[in-house]
């Protein structure tokens, strides 16, 4: 039994070793079959990167996405933002189900309204009304006004730097002040979204005019943002599915220059598929200064070492390697309320580990050291260690202090007199006893 | 898609043209009506002065947008004014109503902001001017800087402080305990041993003899007595409770027969029974 459990375990090892992803290896495409080819670009990339990709039409009931209340793929993606709406699994709920079972999404929406697109909401993403696309005049191009190069931002961390303008062509959605999202792509701030034949300009003010959220335009909209679960799943909301087209793949944004969709897409799937920015703790350990062994309890006043080594996730080696890259990492000592919050800085020369060491509060009771690192994009770190702090013992308060002075020799000499008339009185000779027996003879 | 191709013929018709702006003028009142400054707004030379207004000013922008080489007027789909915050990045979008004779005028009342105008803070907004259309070449004109009274700082999440670093907390420890300077506790140990130079001289003059301290009953209680304090010593300075009750068990034994060994001794001599 015990080695069949090792054989299985070892396995299920080597399963996650071969995955691309942190998370597993298995996608569920939603699409519909003919335009399936429409997308070869990004999927043949998600395959040569070894992903098990399967395929699904929109209305099919197979394969299941949860199946016996356990999810069957790592990853969905939803290409079908025109079908009103969607197999019986792939309700907005089933979506929320699947994020709460750790499932990454990739959703591409539409200018129409589907049972998909009022989930966006519940993400803290605002969309225009039906009916109205992202578009842009500027810059100048033979291209409709509805397809939009978007420069994508320089140095974004999940973004591979310095990649040139990205095609899109879809909706944009302006983003609530939820801390959770993580904007990727945003618009450009000559764009704004209009009806699809362009509307009226007259429409526009009018539209601004009545307040609310009448106007969808600039660069505070988003394009591309995902969204990071408490429980780390990943969600991407992408405004259009055409960015991950091989006709946009292959598009000059000027002569001679390839548009940077195809890297675009790789990054954000990537992000999405927990392969960039995944950190883990691996362990936290406590002891006093000048000891190694973890305590159950430390007594106020204790300087503590608190140490903890945090790995990031190598998709290129499918390894973990430690990573030291942190510099606002902090520490929390908390009873309630944090009694010490403090930096815990990488250690120089030791990748991977981080440490600080501090004097635990005069208060006694039950402490936790805390973790709890948050991120736009990063994992969330999180770590809790329940210590106690208890007062000194009887004997462990200072001895010998030098006001007690008077009352060490007072008990002392106390002492020697006791010892000194006892020796005496036992071994003195008893004259007295002798005189008056002589005054009675005499 | 069938709805875009007569966008794609227009657009790729009619590139080239180009569009710009007649008389482009802002005039910035009081509340009370009197002006405060107005003036023509050059592309050229960009005034070096923002405009300010104050909690209650008006400012007026007047303009015609104009085909420039047909000089027709022109209603543009896209004319926005766009209020750019460089160090927050907050951006405001307000589009302007143009007459189809491409005349526009836009009012911005700083006592009724509109809702497009972003949180501001002290630093100046920069404000431009979106044009956009099918039919000609889209452009987009710097106006003139704005400095604006300082808005509210925009709502945030609750949550949003955990996705930052958090101030730090110290923890404030309880002063260490004073102690009375070295000297002064040395001096009052003096005194507290200060009898024994009156007993020991005391003594002298009496000069107890001692003559049986070495006889074999008398000694081992003596030692005993010894073996107590010293015990004692042990205990303040490293022992424990169990230990000493168990050292001091077996001491007590001992020195309860060599006690009565020795006490009856000298109850024997006293009596003179020897």
């Amino acid at each position: 039994m015990l080695l069949f459990r090792s054989l299985l375990c070892a396995i299920g090892l080597a399963g996650v070793v071969y995955a691309k992803s942190s998370k597993g290896d298995s996608v569920l495409v939603v699409v519909e079959p003919k335009q399936q080819d429409n997308y070869s670009i990004f999927f043949n990339g998600l395959r040569e990167q070894g992903y098990d990709i399967t395929f699904r039409a929109p209305k099919a009931e197979t394969p299941a996405v949860i199946e016996f209340d356990a999810p069957s793929f790592a990853h969905v993606i939803l290409f079908a933002p025109d079908t009103k709406i969607l197999a019986k699994d792939l309700t907005p709920q089933s979506v929320v189900d699947l994020l709460s079972h750790n499932t990454n999404v990739i959703v591409a929406l539409s200018s129409k309204q589907t049972a998909i697109s009022t989930l966006a909401a519940e993400f803290s993403l605002v969309l225009p009304p039906p009916g109205s696309p992202l578009m842009s005049y500027f810059p100048e191009r033979t291209d409709p006004a509805t397809v939009v190069p978007v420069p994508v931002p320089a140095s974004h961390p999940m973004l591979t730097p310095n990649l040139p303008p990205v095609w899109f062509s879809g909706v944009p959605h302006s983003l609530g002040n939820n801390p959770l999202l993580v904007p990727i792509l945003r618009a450009p701030s000559e764009s704004f979204a209009a009806e699809i034949d362009g509307g009226s300009a007259d429409a526009l003010v009018d539209a601004a005019e009545r307040g609310g959220e009448g106007l969808w335009a600039g660069s505070q909209l988003g394009l591309v943002t995902g969204f990071q679960t408490l429980n780390g799943a990943r969600i991407t909301w992408v405004g259009g599915v055409d960015i991950f087209s091989d006709e946009f793949a292959n598009k000059e944004v000027v002569k001679g220059l390839k548009s940077g969709n195809e890297q675009f897409v790789r990054d954000i799937s990537a992000w999405t598929f927990h392969e960039s920015m995944v950190l883990r703790i691996d362990e936290t350990t406590h002891h006093r200064v000048n000891s190694t062994t973890p305590l159950e309890q430390y007594t106020t006043n204790d300087q503590i070492v608190y140490e903890a080594r945090i790995s990031s996730y190598d998709p290129k080696t499918t390894t973990w390697v430690p990573y030291s890259g942190l510099k606002d990492l902090q520490l929390e000592f908390t009873m309630l309320d944090p009694h010490i919050r403090t930096a815990l800085l990488p250690v120089k020369g030791q990748p991977g580990k981080y440490s600080v060491t501090f004097r635990a509060p005069d208060r006694h009771g039950v402490f936790k050291f805390v973790i709890n690192y948050k991120r736009k994009g990063l994992t969330y770190l999180q770590s809790s260690t329940t210590v106690a702090v208890v007062p000194p013992r009887h004997d462990g308060y200072p001895r010998f202090l030098s006001a007690a002075w008077p009352y060490y020799t007072g008990a002392i000499s106390t002492s020697i007199a006791f010892f000194l008339f006892s020796a005496i009185w036992l071994a003195a000779d008893s004259r007295d006893q002798k005189k008056g027996k002589g005054h009675k003879s005499e | 898609m069938f709805s875009l191709f007569p966008l794609l013929l227009l657009a790729i018709g009619t590139q080239g043209s180009v569009l710009t702006l007649q008389s482009p003028r802002f005039k910035v009142t009081s509340s009370t009506g009197t002006q405060l400054r107005t003036e023509p707004i050059s592309f050229t030379q960009k005034s070096s002065t923002p405009v300010t207004l104050s909690q209650t000013d008006i400012l007026k922008l007047t303009f015609q947008v104009v085909d420039k080489e047909t000089g027709d007027g022109v209603q543009p789909h896209q004319t926005f004014l766009r209020f750019y915050d460089g160090k927050t990045g907050e951006e405001g979008i307000q589009p302007v109503r143009v007459t189809s004779g491409g005349k526009a005028k836009f009012e911005l009342n700083m006592a009724k902001p509109p809702l497009s105008l972003p949180p501001t803070s002290d630093t100046p907004l920069h404000v431009s001017l979106i044009v956009g259309t099918s039919t000609h070449s889209p452009m987009i004109l710097s106006l003139f800087d704005l400095v604006v009274p300082a808005s509210h700082p925009p709502p945030y999440h609750p949550d949003e402080a955990s996705f930052h670093p958090l101030p730090e907390i110290h923890h404030t420890f309880r002063p260490e305990q004073k102690l009375p300077l070295r000297p002064i506790s040395a001096i009052f140990s003096l005194v507290v041993i200060a009898p024994w130079f009156i007993l020991l001289g005391l003594w002298s003059q009496v000069a107890p003899r001692v003559p049986y301290l070495l006889s074999p009953s008398i000694i081992p209680f003596i030692t005993t007595l010894g073996a107590f304090e010293g015990l004692l010593v042990w205990y303040w300075v490293d022992l424990k409770l169990g230990e000493v009750l168990l050292y001091g068990g077996a001491l007590g034994v001992i020195t309860i027969f060599a006690g009565k060994q020795a006490l009856s001794k000298i109850g024997d001599r006293r009596i003179g029974r020897k």
